[in-house]
């Protein structure tokens, strides 16, 4: 494969970056080369011996490769290596540490939406769907994914700037006995107890 | 001072434990114009049946000049432990003195909670304190007067002022509480009964 | 059965745990029959098993030179047998009974296991204790 005398200094910090288990691989060119490197990506599942190439990443100049389709099975574990090219030279393969969908991946925080009466407020949570390959394919809610799965909901007076937090399990919360003609402002956070995961809050 | 015989082993080791939180103590061992140190090991059920009797040292507490060690981190599950200290002087070790008995974390004194409840408008909140994850904090709250109507709630993390739910207008409700840890399943007494009473008129 | 503690124990070591397991392609709980394929009938029996298999085979060969490591393993070990009794109220209250796939499981892990030199497979199931715990907290 043209691949002479591997004497490049190796890819840094390979590592996967997740966000609803939407699973990308990142990392940073080798020390001291500027443009005009390429790489190839490959990933193996633990427990399995093969690694296997992922054509969409060969020979690219990028420092990321989406993984997401190859990692979906989050009841699987996996490795991913990157290698680097440069004027015929090569690095070594640079392997991630063992990446766990379930337990490394990032949540966002739910959708918010809320509607209101003269004197009340009647909030909906959504969690994020888990990430699927195309629009047809059928959408996991994370709250499958992850059974103890619950809100903590923050209400803002924006009168008396005073903040109250409801801890809930289901997805919809009415709040009532509000002042009249005052700005409310709600926002969430989902809290995953264990594998202890949580979101940041909606804005 | 030459060889481990000169050197006593601690006397009076105990363990103090309170919510969760675990304590070796021991009395100092006084040597005129010297410096003693200390060493705390522990060993659980597992290290004793499975792992042949082995003790594990605690670096936080290895020739440390205090008489108190932090166990906090060590003690798990609902299985005895030992513990044992000994005194250090240079090249000297006292023998190891252990503490008398075993420990689990079942022993841990449980306080009732720092409760605060707040009436905003119609609206009955709490303030806990943050007493770590292994807490779950069930709270009470009745209208007054109304004391066979009790509503509860069982609260994780508590960050700061906690929704417990709507009073009706003029009403005074109350409120306590009580700390129930899973690991060992056990509570806390309540805390003192706190009454708050809502904005506007009691309605008839 | 509260896994929230041993799971707090093992994400402070794992990376390094798993960094002392250069073997990927074997794997002690999930190859090649995942664990997550255990009927749930079988469930209670095979984690009594798989807690029993971790105290008697694995964690006493785990020692290593890092005193965190050690302490966190203890702290592990000595929930584990905690959790391991509660099972046990289980097994004798007969709702923890072994059906023929549970124990095929658990022969499969056995075999697994002795496919190793012993410290390297005690270093492999435990750097894999997520895949447990994943399992557990699953199908709750």
């Amino acid at each position: 494969s043209g691949e002479l005398y591997c004497s490049l200094p190796n890819p840094r910090n390979v590592h996967f970056e997740s966000i609803n288990m939407k699973n990308v691989l990142h990392w940073s060119a080798p020390e001291g080369t500027g443009d005009g490197v390429f790489y190839k990506v490959k990933y193996a599942v633990y427990g399995v011996g093969k690694w296997i190439r992922k054509p969409e990443c060969r020979n690219i100049n990028r420092t990321w490769c989406d993984l997401s389709s190859e990692t979906s099975d989050y009841e699987e574990q996996y490795y991913a290596s990157v290698k680097a090219f440069l004027n015929g030279t090569c690095s070594e393969w640079m392997e991630t540490t063992r990446f766990n969908p379930l337990t490394d991946t990032k949540i966002d925080p739910p959708m918010v939406s809320v509607s209101s009466t003269d004197r009340s407020i009647s909030i909906i949570l959504t969690a994020p769907e888990k990430w699927k390959s195309s629009p047809e394919e059928e959408s996991i809610s994370l709250l499958q994914v992850y059974p103890g799965l619950q809100y903590n909901v923050s209400v803002l007076n924006k009168r008396t700037k005073k903040r109250w937090f409801f801890s809930i399990s289901n997805n919809t919360l009415v709040v009532p006995w509000l002042e009249p003609g005052t700005a409310y402002c709600v926002s969430a956070q989902i809290h995953v107890t264990t594998p202890i995961l949580d979101s940041g809050f909606s804005k | 001072l030459g060889g481990d015989a000169l050197l006593p082993a601690p006397q009076s080791i105990s363990i103090l434990s309170t919510n969760m939180k675990h304590f070796l103590t021991w009395s100092p061992v006084i040597i005129q114009g010297a410096t003693v140190r200390y060493s705390v090991e522990f060993q659980g059920e597992y290290e004793r049946e499975h792992a042949a009797g082995s003790w594990i040292p605690i670096p936080e507490c290895s020739l440390t000049t205090a008489t108190l060690c932090n166990l906090t981190q060590d003690i798990s599950g609902s299985v005895p432990y030992r513990l044992r200290v000994r005194a250090q002087l240079g090249t000297a070790s006292s023998p190891w003195g252990t503490a008398e008995g075993f420990f689990t974390r079942a022993m841990t004194s449980l306080t009732p909670p720092l409760l605060r409840v707040l009436a905003h408008g119609h609206h009955l909140l709490v303030e806990l304190p943050d007493m770590g994850p292994s807490f779950q904090f069930r709270v009470l709250y009745w209208r007054k007067g109304q004391e066979s109507r009790v509503q509860q709630k069982v609260l994780r993390e508590v960050s700061s002022v906690l929704h417990l739910g709507s009073m009706e207008a003029g009403a005074e409700y109350c409120v306590k509480a009580q700390t129930h840890v899973q690991a060992i399943n056990r509570s806390s007494s309540f805390s003192p009964t706190q009454c708050v009473r809502a904005q506007g008129d009691t309605s008839l | 059965l509260s896994t929230a503690e041993i799971r707090a124990g093992f994400t402070a070591i794992k990376a390094k745990i798993q960094s002392r397991d250069p073997i990927r392609s074997l794997s002690i709980l999930n190859h090649p029959q995942s664990l997550h394929k255990v009927k749930s009938s079988d469930r209670c029996c095979i984690t009594h098993q798989l807690f029993t298999f971790y105290v008697d085979k694995v964690f006493k060969h785990c020692r290593t030179e890092d005193s965190f490591v050690n302490r966190k393993i203890s702290s592990i070990a000595n929930s584990f047998l905690s959790a391991r009794r509660k099972l046990g109220q289980c097994r004798e209250q007969n709702n923890c009974v072994c059906g023929e796939e549970s124990t095929e499981k658990f022969k499969q892990i056995l075999a697994n296991y002795e496919g190793l030199n012993v410290t390297s497979a005690a270093m492999k199931s435990l750097g894999e204790l997520d895949i447990l715990l994943d399992w557990m907290e699953k199908s709750r």
